[in-house]
């Protein structure tokens, strides 16, 4: 097995509410699986090789912060859009739009076919998703200040918490191996079933040999939760 | 009981509704509000609304914007900050009120809206309008300067840091900045603490007077910041990674934007040679005394000393009442394990500095050590209950050969557990609290040291209790 390359992007800029614990969960579960790998944080100003990578994230930042990144990322515009559906790409919060066509009007990276806009109320929520590509419900939280017009692709479908946008009824973004949602936070270490599913393909596709482990903190912690909100 | 407090308070509505012409005007106001204060102290026993809050929603219910007829006094002091402005206020209100001034100050900590409004119209004289006081001294919630301080602005604010905190409510620090600008002009006079490149934002945006504060270098500052999850590491005027000398903790330290000229210096006042254990350090030269061996207490105590410098206090009267500080009369009180010292740090939830100073708090703490962790609500104020934070927390630093068992408390105890699992820490240091009535019994068999709660109110509140049977028995 090669040495397995995560890139955290732009880690001092989208690192608004304790996203540090995705990287957490992806090297603890490789780890787990025997295999070795490093982690490179890359940011603002660097030149960034994306075709040496086989896992990048991206986490969630200010407004501000969103959009300096955005100027930044434009220039591997080309490169991205070459790589998107070959290679994993995880996006939580308002990361997840920079994919899109435009953010405000202003251009966008371009690899899926919606357009994002800042709204007046702050969308701030408990969510629980179902996911068809998984049989567990996904938790996680919220907390933003824009919507997307996203009809196609969808990641998760709503039980309780906020789409895209209030006329749709999923929330977002899921071809191949790329997973863009404005969840936000340790998502991954929240849904330790959406982090081993994630590994597991990766492993499979790339005809590694995976074992199963359940029953970690992870697991445990998750089913409290569902337990003690009483989530269906 | 709640039902016949539903009653009285639907009566003191049907009450200003019937009187709603008269209460139109402010001095009836002013003094609906001081009889609503008069009538929950009254009640209190029974009710348990202590009146800090209740009497300014009811007495301004027609009269909204009575704080802008107001004649106010020389000076109106605002501090605010995402932490440290309680501390701050008080010990600025303690020496004020030492050196013979008339403060009128928000002692109990509540900082929002209707809280101000209870303290202010409780202070002033219903017919010339005249708040009684030499100086108006609030601690502020960031988001509420605006509502109380419309028209008259505040003469001064003090900002301690602007952090990621209970961003439910916040949202992020970029709106918490944008919140205090919009609601001061250029007449405040701003003392800032220039350490926070957040915070020292202001000197490019306030046409106003500044102030600024800092802490130089100290034994246990760093040269890379602790983990990645830095709230400012740009340069707000030209996006420029800033260069850091040093850092204290989180995003404050000394930095430098290599490319523009945004900087923390020059500072007016900056505290240098620290001995927490002895409690002193020097501002400007001058020694001053800290009232706690923690770090943080530099900060309150410099922003304390800059701000009534500011104010034209002379440095040996701001040093008297800093020097002959006699503690709070509610002392922390001591509790005990059997042999055991126990100690009760709060720490906020949602706020990843809090916690940073209660572990690095217990870190500078001699000897072996148990920890009690945990929480049954992430905030008091807001029924989300979002973990994320729990990420930003250096809990890395716990893997220290001190620690010798750390116990997982409340409703997200495996939450917690998971976190401080993934924080590298061995799963035989951790213990998982099922039943809260056990775990006195549990600690005094299943670890060692002195005992550090790094808990929230509601734990800490069950702990204090647990705590004073068993030292009864």
């Amino acid at each position: 097995m090669k040495i397995i390359k995560i890139a955290h992007l732009y880690y001092d800029i989208m690192n608004l509410y304790g996203e540090s614990g995705n990287i957490l969960a992806l090297t603890e579960a490789l780890k787990k699986q025997g295999a070795r790998y490093t982690v490179t944080n890359v940011t603002k100003g660097d030149k960034i090789d994306f075709s040496k990578f086989d896992i990048f994230y991206i986490g969630c930042g200010t407004y501000d912060n969103q959009i300096m990144v955005l100027k930044d990322i434009l220039r591997y515009k080309t490169e991205i859009k070459k790589i998107i559906k070959k290679k994993i790409f995880i996006a939580t919060g308002n990361s997840y739009e920079l994919f899109g066509k435009k953010i405000n009007n202003m251009e966008a990276l371009d690899c899926f076919n919606f357009e994002s806009k800042t709204v007046r109320d702050r969308i701030v929520k408990e969510q629980v998703y179902k996911t068809y590509i998984l049989d567990k419900p996904v938790i996680g939280f919220q907390n933003r200040v824009s919507i997307n017009n996203n009809k196609e692709n969808h990641l998760f479908e709503v039980i309780d918490g906020n789409a895209d946008n209030n006329k749709s009824k999923f929330e977002g973004v899921h071809i191949n191996n790329f997973y863009g949602t404005y969840t936000l936070g340790p998502l991954l270490i929240r849904n330790p079933h959406l982090l081993d599913k994630i590994i597991k393909d990766f492993f499979i596709a790339n005809k590694y040999p995976y074992k199963e482990i359940k029953g970690t903190p992870d697991y445990k912690a998750y089913d409290e939760y569902i337990k003690n909100f009483n989530i269906k | 009981m709640k039902t016949l407090y539903n009653i009285i308070i639907k009566i003191v509505k049907l009450f200003c509704l019937l009187f709603k012409p008269i209460l139109k005007t402010n001095t009836a106001t002013i003094i609906a509000n001081k009889i609503f204060t008069f009538g929950c102290k009254m009640l209190k026993p029974i009710f348990k609304d202590d009146g800090t809050v209740t009497p300014g929603y009811y007495a301004t219910m027609y009269n909204k914007s009575i704080l802008d007829e107001l004649i106010y006094p020389r000076y109106i002091i605002g501090v605010t900050g995402s932490s440290g402005k309680g501390s701050t206020t008080s010990l600025i209100a303690h020496v004020l009120e030492g050196n013979g001034y008339k403060v009128v100050w928000n002692k109990n900590g509540s900082n929002l809206f209707n809280a101000a409004t209870t303290l202010i119209l409780n202070h002033t004289n219903p017919f010339t309008k005249r708040i009684k006081a030499d100086v108006l001294l609030l601690e502020l919630d960031e988001s509420f300067i605006k509502t109380i301080f419309n028209k008259v602005k505040l003469t001064h604010l003090v900002i301690t840091n602007i952090t990621r905190d209970q961003p439910a409510r916040n949202g992020n620090p970029d709106i918490i900045f944008n919140k205090i600008a919009s609601s001061i002009d250029a007449n405040t006079h701003l003392v800032i603490n220039a350490d926070d490149p957040i915070v020292t934002r202001f000197k490019v945006i306030h046409k106003g007077l500044i102030t600024t504060y800092g802490i130089g270098k100290y034994k246990t500052d760093t040269k890379e910041p602790i983990s990645n999850t830095v709230d400012a590491a740009y340069c707000p005027v030209c996006e420029t990674k800033l260069k850091y000398n040093f850092y204290h903790y989180g995003h404050l330290g000394d930095y430098t934007c290599p490319k523009c000229k945004f900087s923390r210096n020059k500072l007016d006042f900056q505290a240098k040679d620290i001995d927490l254990d002895k409690q002193f350090m020097t501002i400007n030269r001058n020694i001053v005394h800290l009232n706690k061996n923690v770090f943080f207490c530099c900060y309150y105590t410099l922003a304390t000393f800059a701000l009534l410098k500011t104010i034209g206090l002379e440095t040996k009267d701001i040093q008297e009442y800093l020097n002959n500080q006699v503690l709070e009369a509610k002392r922390m009180k001591e509790y005990r394990l059997g042999k055991r010292k126990v100690e009760m740090i709060e720490s906020k939830n949602e706020n990843a500095l809090s916690y940073l100073q209660s572990i690095n708090f217990i870190k500078s703490e001699h000897g072996k050590k148990t920890i009690i962790i945990g929480f049954d609500n992430v905030s008091r104020r807001y029924s989300y209950n979002d973990i994320s934070w729990l990420y930003d927390v250096d809990f890395e630093l716990l893997n220290d050969n001190s620690i010798d068992k750390i116990f997982c408390i409340g409703r997200f105890k495996y939450d917690v557990y998971t976190r401080l699992k993934y924080a590298g820490i061995r799963e035989e240091k951790l213990i998982i609290v099922d039943d809260l009535n056990n775990i006195l019994e549990l600690v005094k068999k299943k670890s060692k040291g002195s005992i550090y709660t790094m808990a929230c109110f509601d734990m800490t509140a069950i702990l204090k209790k647990l705590l004073n049977e068993g030292m009864k028995k």
